[in-house]
Order: structure tokens, then C-alpha cells, then sequence
């Protein structure tokens, strides 16, 4: 049955984690922060054991013996998979951060006990979601990875309106996985199987429509226009924590599930690709144009979410329409990119919103003043995210842009203006946010941080918070080892 | 060349970056203390550049380079070559009065070390830009130009509306970054190289309309930078609020990087073909920017506007002088980057100085100031005589040039014939700022006696500087025609 338990050890660590902590939380009522160590304990240890796995898929190169589950038709399969292993180890590593972050930030909370080892679950069903080949499997996955999402966003129960967002979350995602139950009907249906490498041995039409609701599906999931608008309100008013992990991890990485699933479901790579690169232009404008409009932090960061959800579908559009190899290590340094800065921002302005009471983008203004290490953090974040250079945005920017002007043609050029005219518009949106921290305000500046009704933050939520910008400068100023991983990632892909 | 040398040219940027360090470290230094950081480092760079300049003789270039992105074929590669020397030189002493300069100015005593840190970093991104053979790092060098620059104007410009005004300079500018990064990126992508020399070696091989296409982009990109009507919206606003000293770099060294960028890239990369479809365009732009920036300059009232429009005016000379396309035509070009440098320094100082002893910047509330400020008088009418045209003071001699480049280009002469008759509005717009401070009967009461001796002393330093460089242009000449020498014959 198994050749490679190694394959699912970090997932099993993390399913028997998320048991572990609730039992032990419950039975000797762990405090928040014991208990947010522990599921770090465990987060770190699958990150350990996710690395060497990885390392050890992309030593594997095309060895098809290597797999996990009963190969029989209707049994539960995984394969291993190096994009996948790259998500995973980013995945978990933020995970680790966030964990980090909750054990100071939920510290007021009184149902903390569940929030981690609803994080590990979600986690498990993350990197699962790369692992299997069999779409029933990939059906029940996603269904875990949508309720888990939606108890973690509705997570902050006082607050009506963070239930609200989960109700939303939870029935565009249901609907979601409703529509890819379609697509698994309309595969087995026309062949009787539901392993895709088996399914793609002989694609019909049927196989094409199931494509069809999986690539709509996984677009609810992602925020892909117009499928977005639970967007805001779920990355606007969730934990912090939830939002950086969900949107800086979680449903970007759907993008990245998609496109083999519907590859091999028949779906043509040009059109896919073209899908891709059409409503990115919208993604990316829609998202920049809402952005300049917010007067809420958390729904600024969640429209600019959904420009870099468009910045990602347009380098991976370009890497399916013009089968560009290139374009796919642009989007996985884009994703690794934006799931830094976008968590780092989502992080600090949880900061900002613990310790100001508010998430108004009018009173940030003098809070560098305050909050001095938060706010460094959250520039950092917005001057990455602007895609200045040496910082992992820009240096992700110049990928994208690398890949498009590869392909020598006109469509990808007028995608790539749209790009750039998104990238010109978020400035207008980040550079006044970014620099209303540093001025002294009218209201604030005369008042000293006590007044100012600035509570401390405790290290726990900085560190994350460093750490991040740490890298984000690190991406930027030295990615050299990073594209040299993700060509890894790549070559292994084509192999 | 020997290693050592190699390094030295380093130097250039590293030394710098060694101040910024310094100053960010020591957070508790005292305007002085921080400007003497930032004048040492910039003055050691400076010095750097003069003891190179024997190996650059001989040689004709020196360079360094070390390993970056290896995998992206990015290498961290500077070139020192003659056309990059004119503008170096150039930026790194505009820099250096700028920042003696500020030792005078009101800036405040607090986050002085950050100030001087942001002066060194402009001037450390003006250096690179002009060092980097690699596109990849110019693009680095060109950006942190510019948010080293938008820094100065958001902490330190005057008044509330210094952050619309800053946010509108970053954008409009960054627009012009972003055409210029496609341009850099289709030479990267086509040729698999980062290496500026090898792309100026086979860039010519790329098919004409490409040719053609990233020409129109790189002139548009650059353009930008050196606010050439209409892409000058960004100019006006952001020199009238940046601090004098940041308005002395933004007018008399970073415009000029615009046009090393359109030596650099469109005309030592591509055919002459490609770039003669444009030249008309670049001469009618040039012409255009001349009279309108004059004609601005003319209707303002506020002195510091007046000298603004007056550089979106020079520029226009620049780019109709490059526009030529002949060898002529671009030594003037040249030339006159480092005329209207000098000329622009002294006349944003003068302007200084005037709002420092009278505190007023509207031209029709001071007056007379002549009689009781006789050397400050002085120092203005070199410059206002040296802006325009004045024979012997520099400008004279760049301007003949780029007119006798258009009378010999083969281009319409009644473009020539009007961008001569329109230097006579800079001859207006020039007496009027100088009569209109020091004649006239209005002299506001409760003056000082004296003009502040912290902005004077580098005012009339470099007073004596354009006297010097207008009587003798010989070396200034010569550099011009080996920088352009170095590109033209690739052309």
C-alpha cells in the first residue's frame, strides 16, 4: 500500500496535530499562548519534515513508483509534487508566524482553544489539495479547507459583522465546491474514473465541462472577477492572523491547483491561458480602482489582495497561452513575493487595529510615532507591494514583466499595459497610506503615545512582523538561492 | 588596469552608502556633525573620480564587477566611461553645494542625520545611474534616485500641500520608469544579457519597427525625467515646494539624467535609423518645451517657480540639441547639462537667498535689493546673464553648438530659425526676475543688513565656477566630445 510514507508524514503530523492540541487544551486548559506554542511546536516540525520532503521529491525527478495510498481505481492516491512542496513549505512557514502572532493577539479571547487546530486543519487540507490525483479526494479536501476557512473567519464571534463575513465566505465557497461536485459527476460520468492521470488518458467533451466547473470553482475560491466579492468582506473584517494566512497563502494557492486539474481534465492550455490572462486585466484594475476608494484597512488590503490575485493569474496566463516554462517560476517568486508582503501587512495592521482601536486608515496618521517597529514593518509591506526595487515585489514584478516581453506578442503586450497601469494606480493607493504613518498629525502629534491611546504590543506579535520584512528585503535584495529553488521546482514540473 | 583600481571605482557608490550607514546609525548627530558626514563622503567619492581619471585616459573605461543574480544573468557591474564622467562629475559636485548649502538652510536641527542620509542616497542613486552596465542595476540606481528624492520633498518641503505634490512626482515620474523598464527588459529578454556594452553591441541586429518602438519608449521614458512639455507636470510643483537645496539637485543634476538616458540607450544602442524617425519629434518637443517653459517662467510671479519653468525651458535646448543627431548638436547637449547645472544651482541659491532675507517669494512684493545686497546683485546678474546666453558664460558656447548641430542636420531650418528667435523669451523671463528684485523702488522694510554668509559663501563659490568653466571650456569641451565620441561611433 505505501512506498513512501515520507510523502504524508508532514500532513500527518499536522491531521494528528490538530487532535493532539484540541485534546490536550481541553484536558488541561491550556492557556492560549501554551497552546499557540504548542501548534507552533507542531507547525514547525511538519515545516522540517515538509523540507526535507521536498528536497527529496525534487531528488526524485520522474521516479512514477513513488506514491502514497492504494492504487486501484476508486483508492485514495497522492503523488508527490514539488510546486506543491514549495507552496506547502510557504504555507507552513507563515503558519508558524501567525500561530506565533495569535498567541499575544487572541490573548483576550475565550474560544482560542479551537482557532489552532482549526489553522492546522485548514494547513493539512492545503497541502493535501497538491498531493492528490484522485478529484473526489481533491472535492473532500476543499470542502475541509472551506469550512475550516469559514470557522476561522467567523472566528471573532463578538463581532457581528466578522460572522457575517464567514457566512459569505462560507456559501461562495460552498457554492464553489458545489460546482466542482459538478465537474467530478461529468468526469466520472464520461469515464468512469476519477484519477486525473487516468482521465487524462482520454479527455471528451464531458471531461472539458467538468474542466470548466473545476476552473470556476477554484476562481470563487481565489477571488477571481467577478467571482471577488466576498473578498473585502472577508480578509476586511477576519483575525488578522486568518486574513494573512488566507489571503497571503490559502486562496492564491488555488491558482496554483487549477491549472493541472483542468489541463488534464482536456481543457487546451491556449485557452485556459487566455481565460487566465483576460480576467486578470480585470482582477488587476477592479482591485486597484476599489483600493484608492477604502477608507477601512483591512478592505484596503483586500481589494490590493485582488490585484495580486490578477498580478499572479497574469504571469501563469502568460505561462499556459504562450507555454512559457519561464512564466511559471515568474508566478511562484510572484506568490512566494506577495505571500510574504501580504501577510506582513495584514499582521501589522492588526497591530495597528489592537492597538488604536480602530481600523480608519484617517488615524493612522503619526503612527510611526507609536507604533514605531509595526509601522517600519507595514512600509516595508506597502513600499514591496508598490513594487519598489530591492524588495521582493519588484524583483517579482521583473519576472512577470521578463516572461510577458519574452513572448514577443501583441496580446500579452496590452495585458502587460493593463499591468503596468495597475501597478502605476496602486501607487496612488499605497504611497499616501504608507506615508500618512510618518506625518506628525494634527490631532496626534501633540499628544504623547500614552495619550494617544496606543496600548503596547508584546513581542510576540512584532517578531512575526520582523521576520517578514527581514525577508521581504532578503527577496529583493539577494533572490538569487530563491529562483535557484523555484527553477528546481520547475524543471522537475516539465520533467 | 589593476585590481585596486578596479575598486576604487566602487568607491564611487560604496563610499556614500558608507555615510548613509553612518548617519542612520547615529541617530543623535547635529545638523552639522550629519553634514559633514554627507560632505566627507560625497567629497571623498569625488576625489575617487579624480584620481581615476589618469586610468580613464589611458584606458577609456574602467570597471568592476561582482557576482548578484547569477541565475537572471544580473551582475552587479559598474562602467566608468567618458560620457558617464561629464554627468558624474556634474551630479557629485551639485551635490556637494547643495549640501553645503543646506548648512545654511532652514531645515531643522532634528532628524538631520536622515536628511543628509537621504542627500547621500540621491546622489548615490545619480551615481549609479551613470556607472551601471547592467540594466537591471540601472533600474535600481534610476528608482532610488527617485525615492530618495520624494523623501526630501515629503519630510522636508513646505507646506500641507507638499504631499499631493510629492505623490504626484513619484507617479508621473514612475510612468516614465515604467516605459523606460519595458524598454530595459526587451533588450534583456532579446539579447540574454544584462551587460549594457554587449546590448549596445548587438542591439543595432534587432528588426527595425522593434528598433524603432523601444526608441519611442526610452525618448518617451526619459522624457519624463527631464520634463520636456507635456511630461514637465510633475516640475513646476515639486521644485517651488522641495527645500532649496533638494530643488538645486532635482533642477541641476536629476533632470540631466534624463538625457544620459537618451545618450545612453536610444542613440548609442540603435541604428541611426531608428532613432532619425524621431528626431523632428524630439527637435518640434524641444522647441515647444523652450517657449512654453519661457512663457511660464514669464507669467509667474512666485521666484522660485520662475527659475522651475525656466529648466522645463533649458531642457528644451537639450533635447532639440540631441535631436540634431549630429556630432555637433549633442556636444551642446552635453555642454549645456553642465552649464545649466552650474547656472541653475547659482540661480535656485540666489533665489534662496532672497527668500532668506526677505522672507517673500512673489517677484512684485521685493524690489531695489540691489544697492543694499551689492555682492548677492552681483551673483544674480552672472547668473541671470549666464542663463541668457551671455557670451563668454557657458551657455553661449552650448547653445552655439546645438544651433549650428540644427542649421547642419538637414532638418527644416525654420525649426532652427524658431528655436533661435525663442531663446529671446528666456532673455525676458531673465531680466525680469533680476530687475524685478534688485530695481524698482518696493524694497521691503525691516531687512537684514547683511545677506546670510552660510548661502552666500557657496553662491559665490559658484559664481567664480561658471566664470572659470565659461572662459575656459577647453576640458569641459573635450569630455563632451570623447563621451560622445564613445557612443556615436557605435551608432
Amino acid at each position: 500500500m505505501s512506498r513512501m510514507i515520507n510523502l504524508v508524514l508532514p500532513l500527518l503530523i499536522l491531521l494528528s496535530g490538530a487532535c493532539l492540541v484540541y485534546v490536550i487544551a481541553r484536558m488541561f486548559k491550556l492557556s492560549n499562548r501554551n497552546e499557540a506554542l504548542l501548534t507552533t511546536v507542531i507547525l514547525a516540525t511538519a515545516l522540517v519534515f515538509q523540507i526535507i520532503l521536498s528536497r527529496k521529491t525534487l531528488s526524485l525527478q520522474t521516479n512514477p513508483g513513488a506514491y502514497f495510498g492504494i492504487a486501484e481505481s476508486g483508492g485514495i492516491l497522492m503523488l508527490p509534487n514539488a510546486k506543491g512542496g514549495f507552496i506547502s513549505s510557504i504555507a507552513l512557514f507563515i503558519g508558524v508566524l501567525i500561530t506565533l502572532y495569535a498567541s499575544d493577539y487572541l490573548a483576550g479571547e475565550s474560544r482560542y482553544v479551537l482557532f489552532y487546530p482549526l489553522v492546522l486543519l485548514l494547513l493539512a487540507g492545503l497541502m493535501a489539495l497538491f498531493l492528490t490525483v484522485n478529484l473526489f479526494t481533491l472535492f473532500l479536501i476543499t470542502e475541509l479547507i472551506t469550512v475550516t476557512a469559514s470557522a476561522l473567519v467567523a472566528f471573532r464571534q463578538e463581532k457581528a459583522i466578522a460572522i457575517k463575513a464567514g457566512y459569505k465566505y462560507l456559501i461562495m465557497s460552498s457554492l464553489g465546491t458545489m460546482i466542482m461536485l459538478l465537474g467530478v459527476y461529468f468526469v466520472f460520468r464520461a469515464t468512469d474514473n476519477l484519477n486525473v492521470f487516468r482521465v487524462m488518458a482520454a479527455p471528451n467533451n464531458l471531461t472539458r465541462i467538468g474542466a470548466a466547473c473545476f476552473l470556476l470553482g477554484f476562481s470563487i475560491k481565489a477571488g477571481v472577477f467577478p467571482l471577488h466579492t466576498w473578498v473585502p468582506d472577508v480578509y476586511g473584517y477576519a483575525s488578522p492572523s486568518v486574513s494573512a494566512l488566507l489571503a497571503g497563502v490559502v486562496s492564491k494557492s488555488m491558482l496554483f491547483v487549477m491549472p493541472p486539474i483542468c489541463l488534464r481534465l482536456g481543457m487546451a492550455s491556449g485557452e485556459l491561458g487566455f481565460i487566465l490572462l483576460v480576467l486578470a486585466c480585470f482582477n488587476m484594475i477592479v482591485g486597484v480602482v476599489k483600493m484608492l476608494g477604502s477608507r477601512h484597512l483591512g478592505r484596503f488590503l483586500s481589494y490590493s489582495s485582488i490585484s495580486q490575485t490578477g498580478y499572479l493569474m497574469f504571469t501563469l496566463g502568460i505561462g499556459f497561452y504562450y507555454n512559457l516554462e519561464q512564466a511559471l517560476s515568474a508566478a511562484l517568486f510572484l506568490f512566494l513575493s506577495i505571500a510574504l508582503m501580504k501577510s506582513q501587512a495584514f499582521l501589522s495592521a492588526g497591530i495597528f487595529e489592537r492597538s488604536l482601536g480602530t481600523q480608519d486608515l484617517a488615524r493612522l496618521v503619526g503612527v510611526q510615532k507609536v507604533l514605531p517597529l509595526p509601522s517600519y514593518g507595514f512600509s516595508v509591506a506597502l513600499a514591496g507591494l508598490a513594487g519598489i526595487p530591492l524588495l521582493a515585489g519588484f524583483t517579482g514584478k521583473w519576472l512577470a514583466f521578463t516572461a510577458a516581453v519574452a513572448t514577443g506578442d501583441l496580446f500579452a503586450f496590452m495585458c502587460l499595459a493593463v499591468f503596468m497601469l495597475s501597478t502605476l494606480v496602486s501607487l496612488a493607493g499605497y504611497l499616501p497610506v504608507l506615508v500618512r504613518q510618518f506625518i506628525p498629525g494634527k490631532d496626534n502629534a501633540e499628544k504623547s503615545p500614552g495619550e494617544f491611546g496606543a496600548k503596547n504590543i508584546s513581542p510576540g506579535m512584532l517578531a512575526p512582523v520582523i521576520v517578514l520584512s527581514g525577508l521581504v528585503l532578503i527577496l529583493g535584495v539577494y533572490p538569487g538561492p530563491w529562483i535557484a529553488w523555484i527553477g528546481q521546482v520547475v524543471e522537475w514540473m516539465a520533467l | 588596469m589593476d585590481l585596486p583600481t578596479n575598486y576604487l571605482l566602487l568607491g564611487i557608490t560604496a563610499l556614500p552608502l558608507m555615510g548613509i550607514i553612518t548617519l542612520l546609525i547615529w541617530r543623535k548627530a547635529t545638523k552639522k556633525q550629519a553634514g559633514w558626514i554627507g560632505i566627507i563622503s560625497e567629497s571623498l567619492a569625488l576625489a575617487i573620480i579624480i584620481l581615476l581619471y589618469p586610468t580613464l585616459k589611458q584606458f577609456g573605461a574602467i570597471h568592476f564587477s561582482m557576482p548578484w543574480i547569477a541565475n537572471l544573468q544580473i551582475t552587479f557591474r559598474l562602467r566608468l566611461k567618458w560620457l558617464s564622467l561629464t554627468f558624474l562629475v556634474t551630479e557629485v559636485l551639485v551635490t556637494l553645494v547643495a549640501m553645503v548649502y543646506s548648512l545654511g538652510e532652514d531645515t531643522g536641527e532634528k532628524r538631520s542625520n536622515f536628511y543628509y542620509a537621504l542627500l547621500l542616497l540621491f546622489s548615490l542613486g545619480m551615481s549609479g545611474t551613470t556607472l551601471s552596465e547592467d540594466v537591471f542595476l540601472f533600474y535600481v540606481f534610476w528608482e532610488l534616485m527617485l525615492i530618495a528624492s520624494v523623501l526630501l520633498i515629503l519630510i522636508w518641503g513646505h507646506g500641507e500641500i507638499r504631499f499631493k505634490v510629492s505623490l504626484k512626482y513619484f507617479i508621473v515620474t514612475h510612468l516614465g520608469s515604467l516605459l523606460v523598464l519595458i524598454g530595459l527588459i526587451s533588450l534583456y529578454v532579446n539579447f540574454d544579457t544584462a551587460n549594457i556594452s554587449e546590448l549596445i553591441a548587438q542591439a543595432g541586429t534587432l528588426p527595425m519597427s522593434t528598433q524603432r518602438l523601444l526608441t519611442g519608449f526610452f525618448l518617451i521614458g526619459f522624457s519624463v525625467k527631464m520634463a520636456i512639455f507635456p511630461l514637465h507636470i510633475w516640475l513646476p510643483d515639486a521644485h517651488t515646494v522641495a527645500p532649496m537645496p533638494v530643488t538645486i539637485i532635482l533642477a541641476a543634476a536629476m533632470l540631466s539624467m534624463g538625457t544620459y538616458g537618451i545618450l545612453q540607450f536610444p542613440v548609442a544602442m540603435f541604428s541611426q535609423e531608428a532613432v532619425q524617425t524621431f528626431t523632428i519629434w524630439m527637435m518640434i518637443a524641444g522647441l515647444i518645451s523652450e517657449v512654453y517653459g519661457a512663457l511660464m517662467a514669464l507669467a509667474e510671479k512666485d521666484v522660485k517657480r520662475i527659475i522651475a519653468y525656466s529648466s522645463v525651458s533649458q531642457m528644451g535646448y537639450i533635447l532639440f540639441g540631441i535631436g540634431t543627431l549630429t556630432q555637433q548638436g549633442m556636444e551642446g547637449a552635453i555642454l549645456h547639462v553642465v552649464y545649466h547645472a552650474i547656472i541653475k544651482a547659482l540661480l535656485f541659491m540666489v533665489v534662496g537667498i532672497l527668500i532668506a532675507v526677505t522672507g517673500k517669494r512673489n517677484i512684485e512684493e521685493v524690489g531695489g535689493l540691489g544697492m543694499k545686497y551689492p555682492l548677492f546683485c552681483i551673483c544674480a546678474a552672472i547668473g541671470v546673464l549666464g542663463i541668457s546666453g551671455m557670451p563668454p558664460l557657458g551657455i553661449f558656447n552650448s547653445e552655439w553648438m546645438i544651433f549650428s548641430g540644427g542649421f547642419g542636420a538637414g532638418t527644416p531650418i525654420v525649426l532652427v530659425v524658431l528655436t533661435l528667435l525663442g531663446s529671446l523669451f528666456t532673455v525676458f523671463y531673465a531680466l525680469r526676475f533680476f530687475g524685478g528684485i534688485f530695481f524698482g523702488g518696493k524694497r521691503p522694510e525691516g531687512l537684514p543688513d547683511k545677506a546670510p554668509l552660510a548661502l552666500t559663501i557657496p553662491t559665490l563659490a559658484v559664481t567664480v565656477f561658471l566664470l572659470i568653466e565659461g572662459l575656459f571650456p577647453g576640458t569641459l569641451l573635450s569630455w563632451a566630445m570623447q563621451g560622445l565620441a564613445s557612443i556615436w561611433g557605435a551608432g
